[in-house]
């Protein structure tokens, strides 16, 4: 859902990291190169980052156009 | 014992301990993981919460944020002077959030809770706690206390700490240079220069022996085995405290526990004779 706050494993702390992880994957640099900046050594914190699917943004969308119907209905 | 820093900054640190055996260095890595004090999010008051994650949901991840601990001006709920189970200001600290998203989808960061000791805060502020679609709400006051890591890993004051024996390798003058070695070791310890085989980076041995198996000469020159009496020792803070502190501090719990385990042999002796 949304990304979690320490590695599962370790408890290391991630969760501070992953917009900017996420924007510089998106910005088209390579995965490993980021981490390896961040400073986030142990696989177990990297596949953390990696293999996160921010799906609250999909499901924020509902709310969204919910909202959206709502100021429609309003207007008219 | 004599401890050599080999490497330290804000988070980590690595020492290099001499003179010392597996019992107590394995003591002290899990006196830090237990038994070292830091603070945490313990309970959650939710006054509003129209957010798409549940209650639960938000309190744990609460509870998961590190929050920068302050040792000496806090105790723990069990040994406070007040006795009370709700908290006194010696050890609780309450943080506050009231976020609204009032245009559009808002995330809401760990900087956003508002502390009562701002010395008491989470270690970083970009940590996304929430995210809130347009007129959503979360309100809630949540209560800090000190803890210990046998009772929840989110006070855990260390989020890695391991030792290991410190390599020992030997290279016999019998070794025809064949650089086999060299190629299949995983941390890099050997280089290659001309026809000989040396070792480069010795620390980063993690002994798993595949140089002596990849050796094509029988018996192996390369001869890897460890010093029973040094260990490299590695502590990664989770950001509560600094690792000097936490080394100090489970130092303390260990001579305080030696102290307890003394007395009561002492009676057990008395009860004896």
């Amino acid at each position: 859902m949304i990304i979690p706050v320490r590695c599962f494993t370790c408890g290391k702390l991630i969760g501070d990291v992953w917009e900017e992880f996420a924007t510089r994957v998106k910005a088209g640099e390579k995965a490993s190169e980021i981490l390896n900046s961040l400073g986030i050594k142990r696989y177990c914190c990297r596949r953390m980052l990696l293999s996160h699917v921010e799906i609250i943004d999909e499901v924020l969308r509902f709310y969204e156009e919910a909202e959206k119907r709502k100021e429609a209905r309003n207007y008219y | 014992m004599e401890i050599e820093v080999l490497e330290k900054d804000e988070k980590n640190m690595r020492l290099l301990i001499r003179g010392t055996n597996v019992p107590h260095v394995n003591a002290l890595r899990r006196i830090i993981m237990t038994e070292v004090p830091c603070m945490a999010v313990d309970e959650i008051v939710m006054l509003e919460n129209s957010s798409i994650l549940q209650d639960e949901i938000v309190a744990h991840r609460l509870g998961l944020i590190p929050l920068k601990t302050d040792l000496d001006s806090y105790n723990l709920p069990e040994e406070c002077p007040c006795k009370s189970e709700f908290g006194c200001n010696l050890c609780r600290v309450t943080l506050t959030l009231d976020v609204e998203a009032k245009e559009g989808t808002k995330t809401v960061y760990s900087d956003e809770l508002k502390s009562e000791n701002p010395e008491i805060a989470p270690v970083s502020g970009k940590i996304p706690l929430v995210k809130l679609a347009k007129e959503q709400k979360i309100r809630l006051e949540a209560y800090v206390r000190l803890g210990k890591g046998k009772n929840h890993a989110k006070w855990q004051p260390v989020s890695m700490c391991t030792y290991k024996y410190m390599p020992k390798i030997e290279i016999s003058k019998n070794c025809d240079g064949c650089g086999k070695c060299v190629d299949i070791c995983p941390r890099n310890v050997y280089a290659k220069t001309e026809n000989k085989v040396e070792i480069r980076n010795l620390m980063a041995c993690i002994l798993c022996m595949d140089c002596v198996e990849a050796c094509t000469q029988n018996p192996p020159p390369i001869e890897v085995s460890w010093e029973k009496d040094t260990f490299i020792f590695s502590l990664e803070s989770s950001g509560a405290l600094s690792p000097e502190r936490i080394l100090s501090e489970a130092i303390k719990i260990l001579d305080k526990q030696l102290k307890e385990f003394e007395s009561q042999i002492k009676v057990k002796k008395i009860e004896e004779s």
